[in-house]
């Protein structure tokens, strides 16, 4: 295994090259078309159903999707395939329930949903804290991840791999906004199919073209036997199975970033065909699953378990150049090097709406409504963003240098998951469907959400109480996901908080968010042409971003 | 653009001004009468018709899933039909084929059922405000046209 050691593999190297560069012409094409607000967080409402469906499996499918599940199949069977159904599931959440709600309801971020009758500056702040924390904890994630496979792949140092996946992200979104974010998701997406769909077919050439053989094959070569192919052997605490199983569910319907994919649709009908897109997509991805795990198991057997990785990780790679032709031939690196190359674009896409997102709770949400009281103007605001994209670039980028390629990340996108579900989704969801909902409720369960997914994880045995623990601050608490008791947590806030207190504007105007939520009436459109023409800046003809397709 | 944005009408009112600041309203339209026309009573009972269900089976049908996988792996270890291929697989794939059906069932009564009967909401508020408005432009055309543009369409 060649690669592992540090040279620089130059055949990935130059792949990455193509699509960096593939990556930089989109969001210079983009940069000469953004120019308002609602082409820099919405792309102009601009973007197809096809186009956001696509971009919407760009931004969700992350490395830990890719080769993490890969990976965890490889290592533990069945359990790695948990993940898959859950991660899919989510998105009959998003479509039933928040998907269309949200274009209708919304502007650039999802504070603008939850302040919509509501106490402007406190509400904003919440969601701005829950957007805050989920992109932050994703984001960290993604950016150790990003420095450990680079490094193995490629042979580029960890810290210059960091520092040059955040330096991409900044350039998408100062340069290009949305509209460069979501073309880099689009082309990811692109990418990350193909490659997956060639993988699959190579190993099912493996296994004679008879799918059952990749669970027979893989169960022979595992030590495990049957129990490869039971759940158990990953997640051995059936409370935590259920407690990860709600938390993925209930999740993704909270994460900001995949939420505000929804504003740059021009209606609900294309919100609505963009998750259907993203269900084909995503779905047709994790079936595939099946092979790149199971598959890896069988073709590079259990004496691939040291070459794979604590995480299992390199799983996938090594599978893509076993299948070409074997370590040192010529398919065989060409294939490593293109899966690292779509790992790379994997990455890019993830952490750049991670960060769009994020820079939206900063300038629009916490600087232009909550400090400036909405006073400032549009072309403040957008300045805010871009330099709140640098800031929160840079910090991630220090912390993962900082904390190095020995950070333990494997609890942060779980945490990620966790205050997505304990705290945004109850907030959103009773802001659009209870009319007795109000500020307090919102705050309330925001924050009970947000500190207990924290502090519940704190306390788990797999952080407490230091690198590598297996005590837990509790004796009788030994939950790795906290989902279970945060998610009622988060909703239990929000309910508490409401009848506490009374608040009848919130009541009042729920009719509002109500109608236009389910009917669209009001909603902001992709013309930025409003109701009466008289709004006031918000006129600007934003059709006129759509990308000619690169 | 160097005006300020989000404006609203009790934006002068400091009392007010805690309230609504960043998202457009619109107070032109009279959203309680909007919400208690019989055209909107439609759209809600029909879809919720449709969702409620439709969201309690796939939270049972997932969370059963994942019940079965911590709390009876030897039931999803088992042989389904060939060997190599387990109940618990079987199960899983069941979950693809349940998201892609429900959704394309979904998208199809929203196409068909939902949206008209929300178009028709719409309008009936936009009707509505016109008439409260006297008069002051033709509501049989005027009020047509600003409905295409409000809802998109």
């Amino acid at each position: 295994m060649t690669f592992i050691a540090a040279d620089i593999n130059e055949l990935a190297l130059s792949i990455f090259g193509v699509v960096v560069a593939l990556t930089l012409f989109v969001t210079y094409l983009a940069s000469k078309r953004v120019t308002n607000a609602t082409d820099f967080w919405a792309a102009g409402r601009g973007l197809t159903g096809v186009q956001n469906g696509f971009a919407i499996a760009g931004d969700y499918m992350s490395a830990a999707s890719f080769l993490g599940i890969a990976g965890l199949i490889f290592l533990f069977g069945f359990d790695g395939f948990l993940y898959s159904v859950g991660f899919l599931v989510a998105f009959l959440t998003v479509l039933f329930l928040l998907g269309e709600r949200m274009r209708n309801s919304g502007k650039y971020t999802i504070a603008d949903v939850l302040s919509f009758r509501m106490k402007e500056r406190p509400a904003r702040s919440a969601a701005a804290l829950g957007t805050l924390s989920v992109a932050g904890f994703y984001l960290i994630a993604q950016m150790v991840g990003a420095g450990v496979l680079i490094q193995a792949l490629v042979g580029i140092d960890f810290a210059l791999s960091v520092i040059l996946t955040g330096a991409f992200m900044i350039i998408y979104i100062v340069m290009g906004g949305m509209l460069a974010t979501s073309w880099v998701q689009i082309i990811k997406a692109i990418l990350l199919m193909t490659a997956t769909i060639v993988l699959t077919l190579f190993v099912l050439n493996e296994v004679g073209w008879n799918p059952i053989n990749l669970f027979t094959e893989a169960r022979a070569e595992s030590p495990e036997g049957q129990a490869y192919l039971e759940p158990g052997l990953f997640l051995s605490s059936p409370i935590d199975t259920v407690s990860l199983g709600l938390a993925l569910v209930l999740g993704t319907a909270g994460l900001p970033h995949i939420l505000m994919r929804f504003f740059t649709v021009p209606d609900a009908k294309a919100a609505r065909g963009s998750v259907m897109w993203a269900v084909i997509l995503i779905g047709a991805f994790y079936v595939m699953t099946t092979a790149l795990g199971f598959g890896a198991r069988a073709v590079l057997g259990s004496g691939a378990e040291e070459a794979v990785g604590s995480g299992g990780n390199l799983a996938a790679p090594l599978l893509a150049e076993e299948v070409g032709g074997g370590a040192g031939t010529v398919g065989g690196d060409l294939f490593l090097a293109i899966i690292a190359a779509v790992a790379f674009a994997t990455i890019l896409a993830v952490v750049a709406g991670l960060v769009i997102s994020a820079s939206g709770a900063v300038a629009h949400d916490v600087w232009s409504n909550v400090v400036r009281h909405g006073k400032d103007s549009e072309k403040e605001e957008v300045w805010v963003a871009k330099l709140a994209a640098v800031g929160i670039g840079a910090i991630a980028i220090a912390i993962a240098v900082i904390g190095g390629e020995g950070l333990n990340v494997s609890f942060m996108v779980g945490l990620a998951f966790a205050v997505a579900a304990s705290a945004i989704f109850p907030a959103l969801l009773l802001a659009l469907t209870w009319r007795r909902f109000n500020t307090s409720g919102a705050i309330t369960g925001v924050l009970v959400g947000v500190l207990s997914s924290i502090a519940l994880v704190i306390i788990s045995p797999t952080v407490w109480p230091g690198p590598d623990s297996e005590g837990g601050a509790l004796g009788f608490y030994d939950l790795a996901n906290p989902g279970i008791v945060s998610i009622p947590l988060g909703f239990i806030g929000c309910w508490l908080g409401t009848v506490l207190s009374r608040e009848e504007v919130a009541e009042r105007s729920f009719d509002e968010l109500y109608v236009r939520s389910e009917t669209g009436l009001g909603a902001e459109l992709g013309t930025g042409l409003t109701l009466t023409g008289r709004t006031g800046g918000r006129r600007a003809a934003a059709a006129t971003t759509t990308l000619p397709h690169p | 653009m160097t005006e300020p944005h989000g404006t609203t009408a009790g934006r002068a009112d400091e009392a007010a001004e805690e309230w609504h600041s960043g998202t457009d309203h619109h107070p032109e339209i009279d959203w309680v009468a909007a919400e208690r026309s019989p055209e909107f009573r439609e759209l809600v009972k029909k879809k919720n018709a449709f969702v409620v269900p439709a969201t309690i089976f796939f939270l049972a049908w997932y969370t059963g899933f994942v019940l079965l996988c911590g709390y009876a792996p030897g039931f999803m270890g088992e042989e389904f039909l060939v060997d190599g291929l387990t109940v618990g697989y079987v199960l899983a794939l069941s979950q693809f084929v349940m998201v892609w059906g429900l959704a394309a069932w979904y998208l199809r009564k929203s196409d068909r059922e939902f949206d008209p009967l929300a178009k028709r909401a719409a309008d009936r508020a936009l009707e509505a405000s016109a008439a409260a408005a006297g008069g002051r432009f033709d509501r049989s055309q005027e009020a047509a046209a600003s409905a295409d543009e409000v809802t998109g369409r």
